[in-house]
């Protein structure tokens, strides 16, 4: 094979100066918070095997570049920092302070579409938090997060609030099978809510259930907004999910400007279990990063702890710092 | 920045009754100067529309360079785009369909080659068969394939059936039926939320609630 070694393999980039210094200037600046916070640094390995992304998030094993090492076990370049940080704290669980408080930055891989001008090397920085009262660690990482928003040049950057349980509690009651609870969350994810309605309404579901999930795709806003969607709600786990995101948001007046309360989104591949979060910058509309609670990974790994973190897309960063 | 929300519009067979359908719902393109622009803004100013080719729309709307689109469920499926489709609007209706050769049975084992514009489409209605086919890729005039021999069958768009009639072609099958749909940015669903939530809620006002002028 002859080919071109000063070219690239599509989907993957140099950055240059400028880009890299850029990069380098936000990294530094969450590297600061994370300290004062009392998150440490950890470099989870490059390469895992790729079983460790069956658990919690089947979509991104699909997406993993994967190959054999000598032994022919199959690996898997990293595709996602969360997994590894459940395996790291699982092994090293009695040599860390509880909580764990802890970040990463760096590459992920992961196989996208031919030809959609996207690339398949991504980089993330983000924190995860483990252990601890979840009510609190929720306000902490929260904090953290914005926080570092803040320092790092995106002042404006900001926090869409969801709760997973909001969307549980209402569909639990209904005695979905699983397939048909899958097209539901298909539907509710694209937002077709005409779709939804009748097939709802096929489905068996009463008038007043059916308009919950209206009320749900249509709550986007302040505290105001929620209280609305509250009072339509009859189910215990739906209400404490909203009272949970009440006082998340009462304890962080700091942020009360950056914070919307947005129970339009869920989580189509039910990784989160609480608490979700999306960044924005309002001014690029670009979506900056993601997080949430995960209890249930955790779990998968053998150790029943809560859990709660976020991560950026510092691609996403870099464009619009 | 771009704080306008930027709508695509699908050149072809979908832009007048598309666009006939925006005014309904008082957007409106405000009247070419005669320039050769590739952006139009609307009266208010408060969006900016820009006409592309159908299959183009998804990948423009997912990237979010451009806020929200116009395009048939048929292309949406193919592409697989990860958008919102917030409304159906109900303009555009056709079906898509497997047709083969009147007189033609299809093998109940064994393969059958398939000429299509839809790929994916096309193997994930067979995957669900569990059927195995060998899938042809055309741009255009898929109807003919049969005819020269290049496939046993197509799946193809039919709005009334008489060009598969006139090549001597029967509808085996529906694959899905198809319609227009209004598709979203995710991003631009939250960060231009005022506008697109004002468009989301015209269309779907003169779509289902006021449907009566429809041309």
């Amino acid at each position: 094979m002859n080919r071109d070694i000063v070219g690239l393999p599509a989907g993957y980039r140099d950055l240059l100066f400028r880009d890299a210094e850029v990069r380098r200037g936000i990294e530094n600046e969450f590297a600061s918070v994370f300290a004062s916070a009392g998150f440490r640094e950890i470099i989870p390995s490059a390469v895992e095997y790729l079983d460790l992304y069956t658990r919690g998030n089947q979509g991104i094993r699909e997406r993993a570049m994967r190959f054999l090492d000598r032994e022919d076990n199959l690996l898997a370049l990293r595709a996602d920092f969360t997994p590894a940080v459940a395996r790291i704290v699982t092994a090293h669980l009695r040599d860390m302070p509880s909580p764990v408080r802890v970040w990463y930055s760096g590459p992920v891989f992961r196989k996208t579409d031919r030809h959609r001008g996207q690339y398949q090397e991504f980089s993330q920085i983000g924190a995860e938090l483990i252990g601890g009262n979840p009510a609190g660690a929720d306000c902490e990482i929260l904090d953290v997060a914005l926080n570092c928003l803040s320092k790092s040049g995106f002042p404006d950057a900001s926090v869409h609030v969801n709760h997973a349980g909001i969307f549980r509690g209402i569909v639990n009651g209904l005695g979905l099978g699983a397939s048909e609870l899958a097209e539901v969350r298909s539907a509710i994810d694209r937002k077709d809510m005409r779709a939804l309605g009748s097939r709802l309404e096929e489905l068996g579901v009463k008038g007043s259930v059916r308009g919950q999930v209206g009320t749900l795709s249509r709550c986007v806003g302040d505290s105001r907004a929620l209280a609305a969607a509250a009072s339509s709600i009859e189910n215990e786990e739906s209400r404490e999910a909203i009272a949970s995101l009440e006082s998340l948001a009462s304890h962080l007046p700091q942020w009360r400007e950056r914070i919307t309360f947005d129970l339009t989104e869920i989580d189509e591949m039910e990784y989160y279990t609480g608490v979700m979060f999306t960044f924005l910058s309002p001014a690029h509309s670009v979506e900056l990063g993601r997080g949430g609670r995960y209890d249930s990974l955790m779990r998968e790994f053998g150790t029943d702890l809560p859990a709660v973190g976020f991560s950026f897309s510092m691609d996403s960063l870099g464009e619009c710092a | 920045m771009k704080n306008c929300v930027r709508i695509a519009l699908p050149k072809g067979r979908l832009y007048d009754s598309g666009t006939a359908l925006l005014a309904r719902a008082g957007i409106e393109i405000a009247p070419a100067d005669g320039s050769r622009k590739l952006v139009f803004p609307d009266r208010d100013g408060r969006f900016e529309f820009i006409p592309l080719k159908p299959v183009d729309i998804p990948v423009y709307v997912e990237s979010g360079t451009i806020d929200a689109g116009i395009v048939g469920s048929d292309i949406l499926r193919e592409v697989e785009a990860d958008v919102y489709e917030p409304v159906d609007l109900g303009i555009g209706k056709c079906r898509l369909v497997l047709a083969a050769a009147s007189g033609l049975a299809l093998p109940a084992a064994g393969s059958l080659r398939v000429a299509t514009k839809y790929p994916r489409t096309t193997e994930r209605f067979f995957r669900g068969k569990q059927l195995h086919v060998h899938i042809v890729k055309l741009d255009g005039s898929v109807e003919i394939a049969p005819l020269l021999g290049l496939a046993d069958a197509i799946v193809d768009l039919v709005e009334t059936g008489r060009t598969l009639r006139e090549n001597g072609m029967r509808v085996i099958e529906d694959v899905a039926s198809v319609s227009a749909k209004l598709i979203v940015n995710r991003t631009a669903m939250k960060t231009k939320s005022v506008d697109v939530r004002h468009l989301i809620t015209q269309l779907d006002t003169v779509v289902y609630e006021n449907p009566g002028q429809q041309d």
